[in-house]
């Protein structure tokens, strides 16, 4: 990148700041003020509440996340320019982020699907919807353009990537088995209505809304200083959505690739990609002991139903400190420690509800009900992360064949980073002639290297 | 020129970190002293509120109130608007940071180190680490899961056990049998002061102990009578401080369990003025075989079960009582049934058995009364019936809905109904016993005004009504005629009510003697038993035992 273009992008940049900082003042959030305890005539106004976004808002919403993944996916397969891929992704923390406040976004979309689904009567915004499976259809052919360019969430982190440091293979092993529990949690608090986990420990929303729980914001500055030196924390080992987009992407028969041509094994893009999504050339001898590991293999693939019951009985167990994060248990819960003695003040739910006079046993009977809703939830998740662990496990014995350096379908994010790296790249900018790309290395000789 | 671009983008970094710090901590102590600040619950403002309520019109006060208040508001809205306006400083300071580092980062890109040997992306031993942790850490997280689970089976359990019943509609209480068996309230069964057991002594003495099992002081005053279900005993106390509950081991004597209930919500910070003869727990228990029910003075109502843990309580209101709430509980299917009249107006109140939640709250338009209800079955239904001035009402206990009322009563009411064979008596001192006849419109009888009852309540049977006066007096009348049968004179007044077990009538006075005379139409004293201390309580009959509340202790008389 010559100094003319960076300079250019750094115009840009500051052009972009400037655009987003009048709308700061478009996202005060009204403050929730005790009201003066008048004792003379004076009569309050009525509060104002904010009216929903017009319809023809939403469909503008719609229409901008259909260009804006269309234009990544573009940006990423026929243009391969990472600067314009990174522009719209200031684009999308700008609109999606600081001017949507976040919402609706298609990772929290999930929590609205799930709670459509086992709840026959909420009836779920048609644009919703939308913005849950448009990035999926688009991971399904093109690979997880969404979270190169258009996630404001993923968008925030990539802007606070500074010097990205390789996570240790087994523990990026590890710590990715974490989304799909906090993807089974999301589903099972969003289908039985207690809560939508996802927008409630969102580490960013505070940002997009200049206002949090303090909590949250130190949540969230965590996880930025976090990606400074560890790129996209919560993308690569909490966001639920990521698993969705990490299956379909598998997929995926149109992914990016990291050359353009074909790979010589030059080396050059080995380092290249933060999130640690290439996968070298593997053509390792077979371990001695591979007839053992196919046995475990077997034994696991055997125990699955085992273990998916096991785990799914654990999981049934959970049912009492799970259903407390719903409000109506916890209510329940609090009105049984107050009228058995144990707790001396009321809470400000508690006096809510017996003032509205509704009779505790309905309320009781509701939360058994909802008790009873966790039970069966409890032993899905418990049986999906049985599952998922089991799986895991599996395919840490599997090794497949790799003659050269691609990108792995699944947790690439198609950003982008590791085009300018392959010299083919540069021969198609026609930065470099074919002859000196060639230099670089010929293939059979970095085979030859590899096998030695 | 690369060099100068690279140090003027590290300075202006290096000055954007070092603003975005120092706001940072200038945020972090703005956010602390914003949560320490309460406009609303300032002590200040608190203080001179407190002084306007002793003169409201102090002008002066009012103005100084206001100026605070509006200070402190200022200062609240103050500290938003710095952590708001820190806020976007500390987003531009941080933005200004990233571009600095950003542009600093693509100045000097980091070329691949192609020095090291090529390495396959995971190696083996690499997935073997990732397989281990990811095994153990599986087992520990299902582990942990499980201690979770375990551990966290609370009461919260309870609540999917209590849907199960309701939603197979088996709330269970008992038969009518089983309540005759024991003596689950006030004058026993039904309220009416009927024992079934009458296998029971006749004589006793307490200061030479004939005839006395065990005796247990009770340490908490209070003139409530004792109940009984199977072998326990439960009563209750109170005074200013303390409101207890005892359970008490029928066989033994020994006080297996006392709860205290000071501590319920809504209970008021001052206890009501009460007068000595009526005292803080005035209000007899009652138990639904499964749950036993107290109430006080205060307003405090509590359900524990049998082994004294606390189901549920609450506070009604502060009664407005001028000499404390004393009518007594009575329990029917899954209700409680309380006559709450009060000097601000009469109430019947009914509470869910299991939860305490309010079933229904029917107004009564009467006076103070401190009687309690007698549930009984008139032919095709069951009634509740009410004692109080001026109207005797009776009620469908279910829902609370006024069945019939007569315009006999006056004065402050104590003495509870009597019902036998299709009449209910009622009594006051000051006013008249008499004789309802129920039916399509029921009408007072026969009424008789002389040696009236204050406190007892009268009795009756199919052929007789016998009350008892405070000064001594008791009188026994025909119950279809209202003639006058015989009337005796005793050395002491009656608060305690007549009881009627098998063929005889036990009554005791307020020091403790109780007199067994036949149920005749002519006076015959079978028995005079001393108790050895003062009592005002009924007492409790059951199978060949007597149990009596003294003013110290709970004596249990059987041979």
């Amino acid at each position: 990148m010559g100094m003319r273009n960076k300079l250019r992008l750094l115009k840009i940049f500051i052009v972009a700041f400037l655009l987003l900082f009048p709308l700061l003042g478009l996202s005060q959030v009204p403050e929730r003020v005790p009201k003066p305890d008048f004792q003379t005539d004076y009569s309050r106004p009525d509060l104002l509440t904010p009216a929903p976004r017009a319809t023809v808002l939403e469909y503008i919403d719609i229409g901008i996340i259909v260009v804006a993944l269309s234009l990544a996916t573009y940006l990423a397969h026929k243009q391969r320019s990472r600067r314009n891929i990174f522009l719209l992704m200031v684009f999308a923390l700008a609109y999606f982020g600081f001017y949507r406040k976040g919402c609706v976004c298609p990772i929290g979309a999930i929590q609205n699907v799930s709670y459509a689904l086992f709840n026959p009567a909420y009836a779920i915004p048609i644009f919703v919807i939308v913005f849950f499976v448009l990035p999926l259809v688009f991971a399904l052919f093109y690979g997880r353009t969404f979270c190169a360019a258009v996630c404001p969430l993923g968008a925030i982190q990539d802007a606070v990537v500074i010097k990205p440091t390789n996570v240790p293979g087994w523990l990026a092993n590890v710590l990715g088995v974490f989304p799909y529990i906090y993807l089974g949690l999301a589903v099972l608090f969003a289908a039985t209505g207690a809560g939508f986990i996802i927008c409630q420990y969102d580490p960013f929303i505070g940002f997009f809304r200049f206002g949090a729980d303090f909590n949250m914001v130190i949540f969230g500055m965590s996880m930025l200083m976090l990606g400074t030196v560890v790129a996209r924390p919560y993308c690569r080992f909490l966001c639920p959505y990521g698993v969705l987009l990490n299956w379909m992407s598998r997929l995926s028969k149109r992914h990016v690739k990291i050359t353009p041509d074909e790979c010589n094994n030059c080396r050059l893009c080995e380092e290249s990609c933060p999130f640690g999504a290439i996968v070298k050339p593997d053509e390792a001898a077979l371990p001695a002991n591979r007839e053992a590991d196919v046995k475990r293999v077997a034994y696991i693939f055997v125990l699955i139903p085992v273990v998916i019951f096991g785990s799914g009985w654990i999981g049934s167990r959970l049912d009492i400190p799970l259903s407390r994060l719903h409000s109506t248990v916890s209510l329940a819960d609090e009105i049984l420690l107050e009228n058995s003695g144990k707790r001396t003040e009321m809470t400000d739910e508690t006096k809510a509800f017996r003032a509205s006079g509704k009779p505790t046993e309905e309320l009781f009977a509701d939360a058994g009900a909802i008790q009873h809703k966790f039970k069966v939830g409890g032993w899905i998740l418990g049986g999906f992360i049985g599952l998922i662990l089991c799986l895991k496990l599996t395919s840490l014995f599997m090794r497949r064949k790799q003659l050269e350096y691609d990108v792995d379908k699944g947790t690439c994010l198609s950003c982008g980073r590791c085009f300018a790296y392959c010299p083919y790249e540069q021969v198609r900018l026609g930065i470099i002639t074919p002859e000196e790309a060639e230099e670089m290395g010929s293939r059979e000789v970095r085979i030859k290297q590899f096998r030695a | 020129m690369t060099k100068l671009w690279y140090n003027i983008a590290k300075r202006i970094a290096i000055v954007a970190a070092v603003l975005a710090g120092i706001l940072s901590v200038l945020m972090i102590v703005n956010y602390i002293q914003t949560k320490s600040v309460d406009p609303l619950n300032s002590q200040a403002i608190s203080q001179l509120m407190t002084r306007l309520k002793e003169s409201p019109n102090d002008t002066a006060l009012k103005e100084q109130i206001r100026a605070l208040d509006l200070l402190a508001r200022k200062a609240y809205f103050t500290h938003q608007w710095q952590i708001r306006t820190g806020s976007y400083l500390l987003f531009a300071f941080v933005l200004v940071l990233l571009l600095a580092l950003k542009y600093m980062s693509s100045l000097q890109p980091r070329l691949p180190d192609l020095s090291k040997s090529p390495e396959p992306d995971e190696t083996w031993e690499s997935k073997f680490l990732s397989r281990k942790y990811i095994f153990f850490g599986g087992l520990g997280l299902f582990f942990l899961a499980f201690v979770l689970g375990i551990l966290s089976q609370t009461e919260l359990k309870n609540i999917g056990i209590i849907k199960t019943e309701e939603s197979q509609g088996t709330a269970v209480f008992p038969s009518i049998e089983e309540i005759r068996d024991n003596w689950p309230g006030f004058r026993g069964p039904e309220g009416i002061g009927v024992a079934y057991h009458t296998d029971v002594p006749t004589e006793w003495s307490g200061p030479t102990g004939q005839n006395i099992l065990w005796k247990t002081p009770i340490p908490h005053p209070g003139y409530n009578s004792p109940i009984v279900w199977g072998k326990r005993i439960f009563l209750s106390g109170a005074d200013r401080r303390i409101q207890i509950v005892y359970c008490i081991d029928a066989d033994s004597g020994k006080i297996l369990w006392q709860t205290e209930l000071n501590d319920i919500l809504g209970s008021p910070e001052r206890r009501p003025q009460v007068t000595e003869d009526t005292g803080y727990a005035a209000p007899t228990m009652t138990t639904d075989g499964q749950r036993v029910f107290a109430l006080f003075a205060t307003g405090d109502i509590a359900c524990l079960d049998f082994e004294g843990n606390r189901i549920w309580a609450k506070n009604l209101g502060m009664p407005d009582n001028h000499y404390g709430h004393a009518s007594s509980l009575v329990t029917y299917r899954d209700l409680l049934l309380l006559q709450f009249d009060q000097n601000a107006g009469g109430r019947l109140l009914a509470l869910r058995t299991r939860t305490g939640d309010l079933v229904y709250d029917q107004p009564r338009d009467v006076e103070i009364s401190w009687a309690s209800p007698i549930l009984v079955i008139t032919g095709s239904r069951t009634e509740l019936i009410l004692n109080s001035n001026p109207f005797v009402i009776s009620h469908d206990p279910q829902t609370g809905q006024e069945l019939w009322q007569v315009r006999c009563m006056q004065g402050e009411i104590a003495p509870s109904p009597a019902y036998a064979d299709g009449m209910v008596y009622v009594v006051n001192d000051y006013a008249r016993l008499a004789a309802i006849t129920l039916g399509e419109t029921p009408n007072v009888a026969w009424e008789y005004i002389d040696d009236l009852s204050e406190v007892a309540s009268p009795l009756a049977t199919k052929d007789l009504v016998i009350m008892a006066a405070s000064y001594g007096a008791v009188t026994c009348f025909e119950s279809k005629t209202g003639e006058r049968l015989w009337i005796q004179d005793f050395d002491e007044g009656f608060y305690s009510s007549p009881i009627l077990v098998g063929d005889s009538v036990f009554l005791m006075d307020m020091f403790g003697v109780t007199y067994v005379f036949k149920a005749e139409k002519e006076f015959q004293l079978l028995s005079k038993n001393e108790l050895g201390e003062r009592a005002m309580a009924i007492p409790a009959f059951m199978h060949n035992r007597i149990y009596i509340r003294g003013e110290k202790n709970l004596f249990c008389i059987g041979d």
